[in-house]
Order: structure tokens, then C-alpha cells, then sequence
């Protein structure tokens, strides 16, 4: 499989090589240079809209930025190359970088404005200022000179085929890296990041600039290419073909990116030529036909749900042939084919031929895992802190939480030994979660302070908190949907990596190393709660009660000394549930704490060591389960009559 | 009433229920129970049109309603009150009991008198009339919770499907939950439950189903489920 990949990377590689010798045509040989230097850019833009999840109508703006850094260092300074290449990536990044700032505040449709408004004014900066851009004027530029050597198209066009090749490496090994899960989780739920300990705010903050340094490359590539920069390229139609590249293509891959350059950039060539476009519509029915038989057949589709693409493409490939000139109907059959692969084609057009071939998207790390040994997946919480166990581990003492005019926590203390299992009950609405969410820094509380391994947590951010040793479970799951059971709990194994992006880039040993340590511990901790069989599996299509063990294990991948389980038995039948409280007992046997919320009165009193009880932001009693469950004022607001 | 007959459901590629047959006559209660990942929720899913099932049939009344949409199922008159309670957040608790009855005031179902029912599941639970005015999204979970089954009734459904109405709440609110279903029993509501409370279930219950990895493992009136060694020692451990 993995050779098989290489030999067709390289034929790929030797094909592109080969092109403009064999094609001696300037006008082919450029318009496969426009598509590579597009696909430089769509791998950057889908690290930030397949990836993270985010909207980015300012890619054209970053774009033209690259452009005008390498027009202007070549008209101003006659930089060359390297240097005029550098500085464009160097640049775009950090307009990147400001680009992202409003990426952390809002998002949907409020980002897709505030980029708008990026681009647009971007373009208005290159039309103004004239003593630098030279105005609507444009720029002109000569094929640049590498080593003292000028290059001509065909070389130039080497060079753009080998910065793509490069480029796309370094984007395949960043995505399939920690950082690419890191991105990925922020898409899945922002939260479960922060508390897995990967910063939301730095992460979008990376993607934006990488994705960014890659569009600089592109744009200044594109002024060398055409030769003539003006401003009005860059505008809010361009800005919306790339975003349409990203999703025709098929987000989340790179051969989607490509497939998507070459649709912006030839679609709009072939509709200048009826005889073409009969061609292409001719293969486009019999494609359309060909893939809905094949999709019937295995049952993936119904005959129903394939009818009106199949007659759909027929009919254009029959109104291609009753057209007498095309000019007239090119915007419209434009629209047309857009709307039929936004409609049709969700996962672009890749992800459709993948679903159609049965193919999974994320390829099996290695089909014989080995499977380490539990016991060393979950690490002993540190051996100092063993010592002093029945020490306290956290103390908080007075905390209020005040919404508007409701204190949903009044004034409650709570402490929490070292090494024990600690319940929190009460009503619904008590104010339960309110406590977790202070404790693990979602919420700041309005007085009050806590102290967490003789360290304050009061104005840490929730991912300084996880990595201090606090790990959690959420009530509502908050798992990342679309990647698979093991990627989960490697997004809480983050901490684990000290490679940075050059290690990653460069594939060092370091990264491999600790790649391959991710990967066991990963599939060890999977083991540990009995997920080992589902590895591969996305993590969405779990049935609840599995998915809250995978909570369970990511949280343990944080390595934690304290961990907040949170309603960890909801929806679990008893034979589960006897599973679920063995788990739990393992986890406090490796010297992990555990606060534990939890209305399933079997598993509060038969493992926790003390309770405390909340009513209306309140702690009403607290103590042994015995004692707890024993008190007037706990059975009256909690328990009810009839409990066993 | 609801007649399912070797029914396969499943989601992408997993495929999780391997042909079950259920039957819920009219005016009675009956109960799935089973572990996690045994198809319960993906039984209730596919019954109202949530996901479509890849073979079988599912009839109401008589009439064929496998694979249609959710919202014309609830035409037909099933009320679906889902796992995870999704109330409408940032409506109002008497909003949210309205829309249940969006059907009979499009005239889709019959009318009858949504006035007078909203009255009475107000009756039925006097915590969402202290908080009608309310936003859905600000009521505890135990309120949310019925809420979403006071909305469900108000589509004056033929059925009504729970599932795990007693999820995330409080001991005190669960026994509330199960005398709730048991005077809608008593009104003559006819449903199909969900529960992980297996032994409260089969309290309130007629008839049982027990589901094991996709098929049905035993099913029986509710009584001898009970008493039945093999589903006592699987499934009834621990009360609350």
C-alpha cells in the first residue's frame, strides 16, 4: 500500500518534470504552473476551513499581500529570489497572525464579515498606496534570477512544480502531526480542547499564520508567473473561487486541494470552447452514471436519492449539444455546476469517490497494533505527591459564582484530599457543574480562591489548568466527532510532544519518536477502559455510554493528579455501570484523585471515600456516603423517600 | 398500533440493529431495555424517522411509515421525545409546549382542543406552569426533561416514544419521571420506553423487550421479565 503510494508519487513527480518538455506550448505550460501555485495556497486554506473549522473570506487579501511583497522587492530593491520568497512568507504570516485576532472572538458568519472586511481592505491599501504598489497602475516584473542564472518559463515552472511538491509534504506532515490533531480538535469542541490543554487561542492563531505563509508563497510565485500585478486581481470573486476549490475539491485532503485548483482554473477556460464543454459534459453524464450504478449496487444510494443527478448531468450533457455558442451561457452553467457539487457532493469530490470505493479517509496507523501493556498507560500520579498522601490536594475555600442577579454558588468551601474519591450531589440545577467549570477555569468565579497542589488556579486559562494536572469529562460529551477513537485520546497526549513544527517538518527522530510513544500510550489507555477493538473508529458514530469512556481516557491522558468525572454513568444500564465503577476504583489505585459528579446513588455510596451535597448553589452536608445519605435535609431536597 | 417487523438500522457503514420485531398495541406501555450500544436509541431513532433503516417495515395504524421524514411521522401522529431532552433554548416553556402541537395548528393533525391540553399538561406538571413564561434553556435538567415529554403529549400523539427520560437527574426527580409515566398510563397514552433504569421500567411497563447487540435477546410480559433469573442478573442490578 505505502510503496504502491510512493511509486504513484513518483510518476506524479516525473510527469510534472516532464510536462513543459514534452508540451512545448508557453500557454499549457502556464496554465499548469496557475493551478500549482492555486494548490499552494488551497493547502494552507484548508488547514483553516477543513481543519479548524473556521471561515476565511480574506485568503484573496493574503494572497495579493505575498504578491505585492515580492513586486515590490523586485521593483524597489531587485531582491533576489530566495530572499523576495522569504520575506513574502515571512510577511503574509504576520498579516496572518492579525487575521486570526478576530478568528478568536467570533465565528460562522461574523468571521466570514470580519475576513471579508480583510480582504477588501487589503485591496484598497494596494490601490492607494501609490509611492509603494505603484496604484492601479500594476506592476511589472521579469522572470526572476536564481544564482546568477535568469530562469525561463520552463524553468520557472520547475521551480513553482518543486515549492509545490515541498509545500505539500510540509503540509501533509504538519496535519498528520499533534498540531494537525491540535487543529482538528478546535473544530471538534473547543472546549474539550482547552481542557485536554490545547490552547484554542494559540492553536487558531498557528493555523491562521501557517496557512498564511503559504498563500505569501503563492502570491508572490503568481507575480513572477504573470509577470504584471494589479490590485483589482485580488478581489472578493477570487477570494470566493478559493473557498469553492476547497470545498468542490473535498476538504481535509490534499489531493482534494489540487483537484480543486485545476477546477477554478480550467472550468473557466472550458467554457469558452462549446466543442470542449460537449466533451466534458458527455464524460460528466457517463461519470455520473457509471459512479450511481456502482453506488446502487454496492447499496450505499438508492435508485431515488441518485435520479436527479443522473438526469441532471444527461440533461446538460444534451443541452451542451443544442447550444449553438456558448458565450452567452457560460456564467450560468458556471452556477449550475457549483450549485450540483455544493448540493450533491457535500464531502467534495474526492470525499464522494472515497465514500464511493468504501475507502476510510483516515488510513489504519498499522493493522497489527501493538498493544501495550495498561498498566503503564495510565501513569502513577508522581511519586513525591504519593508520599503525602492524605494531604490536601485541593482546597477552595468561599467561592461565589454570581449570574446576573442568581448566585448559582453561594460562599461554598471545598476540600479534597490526595488519593481519594470525592462525591459531589445534589438536585439538578445545584450548581454541580458551575463547580467544575470554576475549578477547570471555563468559569472565573465572582469571589473566592482555590488552591490546587499549593499553587492558586484563580485567573489561569483552562488549558494552564489541564496542564497543571486537572483533567475532566463533560456532561454533555464533548468528544471530536470526526476523528477516530485513538486521535481522541492522542489530542490528550499533546503535553507528551516537545517537537516543535521544524521536527515535525523535518521528521526527526524526536517527533518519530515521540509519535510512535503517542500511538502505543494512546492505544494503552484505550485499553484500559476497553475501547482497544474501536481504535479506528470515529469517535461519532460510538453509542453514548462508549463514548464517555473515551472521555474518561483522554482525561487520563493528560496525565492528571486530579480528575473531575462528570455524570459519568448517565445513560448507563447496571451491567455497565458495575464496569464503569472498576474503572474508576483502577484509576484512584494509580493515586489519582477523583471528584465525581454523579445521581447514580449505587455507585456514589459504594466508592466514594467523602460527599458533599449542594442545593441551590449551597452545600447543605457533607461527609462519609453513610452519613450523607443518613441526613433529613439531603433526603428531603435529593434522595426522596423510596431510595434503597 | 406500532408494528415493527425485522428491522436493520445502522449508521454509515456500522450497522447496529440486525432485524427486531416489537409490537406495542394500543393503550399499553412497552419497554426496550438492553446495554450500551444494544440498538435501543437506534431502534426509537429509526421508528420516527430520524435515520432511515436499511431493511424491514415499521407500520402505524396499518400504514407503512419506515423511511419517511421525521416531520411527517409526527404527522401521523408519533411523538418522539429524544435522548438528551433538546428542548428549544431560547424559546419560552409555553412556546415549546405550543410548537409540540405544531401539526394541529397547521392543520395536519386534528385540532381538537390545544388550549384546553396545554392546560392539562400544565396540569400534569405543575413545575413548567410556575415557569411557563421562562426561557427553555434556563429550566434545570429535571424541568427540561418534562418539558420534553409535556411537549411530546402535546401533539395528542397515538404514541410516544421516551427515551431515557430519567438521564442525568436526581434521584428525587427519577421517581417523579416514572409517576409521570404512570398517569399518562393511567390517561391512556400509548408508549414505547426507553430506559436505563431497567427494573423501574419494567415496573411501569406491560411488555418488555430485551435487546443484546442488535437482536432481540428475550421479550415478555413485564411481570415475567422481572422474575426471569437470566435478565435479573444482567440487568436489574442496583436501584438508584
Amino acid at each position: 500500500m505505502k510503496f504502491a503510494r510512493l511509486i504513484a508519487a513518483l510518476a506524479g513527480m516525473a510527469l510534472l518534470a516532464a510536462f513543459p518538455v514534452a508540451v512545448a506550448n508557453p500557454y499549457y505550460i502556464h496554465l499548469l504552473e496557475t493551478i500549482m501555485i492555486y494548490a499552494i495556497l488551497l493547502f494552507g486554506l484548508d488547514i483553516v476551513v477543513g481543519y479548524t473549522g473556521q471561515v476565511s473570506l480574506g485568503h484573496a487579501g493574503l494572497f495579493g499581500i505575498g504578491s505585492y511583497v515580492a513586486g515590490v522587492l523586485f521593483t524597489q530593491m531587485h531582491a533576489p529570489l530566495a530572499l523576495t520568497l522569504v520575506v513574502a512568507i515571512f510577511v503574509t504570516a504576520i498579516f496572518g497572525a492579525v487575521l486570526a485576532l478576530p478568528a478568536l472572538r467570533v465565528s460562522g458568519p461574523y468571521l466570514a464579515m470580519v475576513t471579508l472586511a480583510f480582504g477588501t481592505i487589503i485591496q484598497i491599501l494596494i490601490n492607494e498606496m501609490t509611492f509603494l504598489t505603484n496604484g492601479p497602475m500594476g506592476i511589472k516584473l521579469a522572470k526572476p534570477v536564481l544564482l546568477g542564472h535568469k530562469l525561463d518559463d520552463r524553468e520557472f515552472f520547475w521551480l513553482v512544480a518543486v515549492l509545490m511538491v515541498l509545500s505539500l509534504i510540509v503540509v501533509h506532515r504538519i496535519l498528520r502531526s499533534h498540531l494537525g490533531r491540535a487543529f482538528e480538535a478546535l473544530r471538534g469542541s473547543p472546549i474539550a480542547s482547552d481542557c485536554m490543554g490545547v490552547s484554542v487561542y494559540r492553536y487558531k492563531v498557528y493555523a491562521f499564520v501557517v496557512s498564511a505563509g503559504l498563500a505569501g508563497l503563492a502570491g508572490a510565485l503568481y507575480s513572477y508567473s504573470e509577470q504584471y500585478i494589479s490590485p483589482n486581481t485580488y478581489n472578493f470573486e477570487l477570494t470566493v473561487l478559493f473557498l469553492l476549490a476547497v470545498i468542490m475539491g473535498g476538504r481535509k485532503t490534499r489531493s482534494g486541494a489540487l483537484l480543486g485548483a485545476t477546477i477554478i482554473v480550467m472550468l473557466p477556460k472550458l467554457l469558452d470552447d462549446l466543442e470542449l464543454f460537449r466533451i466534458v459534459a458527455c464524460t460528466l453524464a457517463v461519470l455520473m452514471a457509471v459512479g450511481a450504478a456502482v453506488g446502487i449496487s454496492k447499496k450505499i444510494t438508492t435508485p431515488k436519492a441518485m435520479a436527479i443527478p443522473v438526469v441532471g448531468t444527461i440533461a446538460l450533457a444534451v443541452f451542451s449539444f443544442w447550444l449553438q455558442s456558448i458565450t452567452d451561457w457560460r456564467l450560468t452553467v458556471f452556477g449550475l455546476m457549483i450549485l450540483f457539487v455544493v448540493y450533491y457532493l457535500q464531502d467534495g469530490i474526492v470525499g464522494f469517490a472515497r465514500n464511493l470505493l468504501g475507502r476510510k479517509a483516515v488510513v489504519a496507523l498499522s493493522t497489527a497494533a501493538p498493544v501495550s501493556n495498561a498498566k503503564d498507560a495510565v501513569t502513577m500520579a508522581s511519586k513525591a505527591h504519593l508520599g503525602a498522601a492524605g494531604s490536601d490536594l485541593l482546597l477552595a475555600r468561599g467561592i461565589l459564582m454570581q449570574f446576573g442577579g442568581l448566585k448559582a454558588i453561594n460562599m461554598v468551601d471545598l476540600q479534597v484530599k490526595r488519593g481519594t474519591i470525592h462525591g459531589l450531589i445534589g438536585p439538578n440545577g445545584s450548581g454541580k457543574s458551575t463547580m467544575m467549570n470554576i475549578l477547570t477555569g471555563i468559569y472565573a468565579p465572582t469571589a473566592g480562591n482555590i488552591e490546587f497542589d499549593a499553587r492558586a488556579l484563580l485567573g489561569r486559562t483552562s488549558s494552564d489548568i489541564a496542564q497543571l494536572g486537572i483533567a475532566r469529562t463533560f456532561q454533555n460529551v464533548q468528544l471530536f466527532g470526526e476523528m477516530t477513537v485513538l486521535q481522541n485520546v492522542q489530542v490528550g497526549l499533546h503535553h507528551t510532544f516537545n517537537s516543535n513544527i521544524a521536527d515535525v517538518v523535518l521528521n526527526t527522530p524526536r517527533y518519530r519518536r515521540e509519535d510512535s510513544a503517542a500511538t502505543e500510550r494512546g492505544l494503552g489507555l484505550l485499553d484500559f477502559v476497553g475501547l482497544q477493538d474501536l481504535a479506528f473508529e470515529e469517535a461519532r458514530n460510538l453509542p453514548y455510554g462508549k463514548q464517555r469512556l473515551l472521555e474518561i481516557a483522554r482525561a487520563l491522558a493528560l496525565d492528571p493528579q486530579l480528575l473531575l468525572l462528570d455524570e459519568p454513568a448517565a445513560g448507563l444500564t447496571a451491567p455497565d455501570i458495575k464496569e464503569l465503577i472498576t474503572i474508576i476504583r483502577k484509576i484512584r489505585d494509580h493515586g489519582i484523585t477523583v471528584i465525581l459528579i454523579e445521581h447514580h446513588m449505587d455507585v456514589v455510596m459504594s466508592i466514594c471515600d467523602s460527599v458533599s451535597v449542594l442545593d441551590f448553589g449551597q452545600k447543605i452536608a457533607e461527609g462519609t456516603p453513610a452519613a450523607v445519605q443518613a441526613d433529613e435535609k439531603v433526603i428531603e431536597a435529593y434522595l426522596g423517600s423510596t431510595v434503597a | 398500533m406500532l408494528r415493527i417487523r425485522n428491522l436493520e438500522a445502522g449508521y454509515g457503514k456500522v450497522q447496529v440493529l440486525h432485524g427486531i420485531s416489537i409490537d406495542v398495541p394500543k393503550g399499553s406501555v412497552v419497554t426496550l431495555i438492553g446495554s450500551n450500544g444494544a440498538g435501543k436509541t437506534t431502534t426509537m431513532r429509526a421508528v420516527s424517522g430520524m435515520i432511515k433503516p436499511t431493511a424491514g417495515e415499521i407500520t402505524l395504524n396499518g400504514a407503512r411509515i419506515d423511511g419517511l421524514e421525521s416531520y411527517t411521522v409526527a404527522k401521523r401522529g408519533l411523538a418522539h421525545s429524544p435522548e438528551g431532552r433538546r428542548v428549544f433554548a431560547t424559546m419560552s416553556v409555553a412556546d415549546n409546549l405550543l410548537l409540540g402541537a405544531f401539526p394541529r395548528l397547521t392543520g395536519s393533525r386534528p385540532k381538537g382542543d390545544v388550549a384546553g391540553d396545554l392546560e392539562r399538561a400544565l396540569e400534569l406538571f405543575p413545575r413548567l406552569r410556575e415557569r411557563r413564561t421562562q426561557l427553555a434553556g434556563t429550566l434545570s435538567g429535571g424541568e427540561q426533561q418534562m418539558l420534553a415529554m409535556a411537549r411530546a403529549v402535546m401533539l395528542n400523539p397515538d404514541i410516544v416514544l421516551l427515551d431515557e427520560p430519567s438521564m442525568g437527574l436526581a434521584p428525587i426527580l427519577v421517581e417523579e419521571v416514572f409517576r409521570i409515566i404512570a398517569s399518562l398510563k393511567a390517561r391512556g397514552v400509548t408508549m414505547l420506553l426507553v430506559e436505563q433504569f431497567a427494573a423501574a421500567a419494567l415496573k411501569v411497563a406491560d411488555y418488555g423487550y430485551v435487546l443484546e447487540n442488535g437482536r432481540i435477546f428475550v421479550h415478555g410480559e413485564a411481570s415475567k421479565l422481572r422474575d426471569d433469573p437470566a435478565v435479573k442478573a444482567a440487568y436489574l442490578g442496583g436501584g438508584h
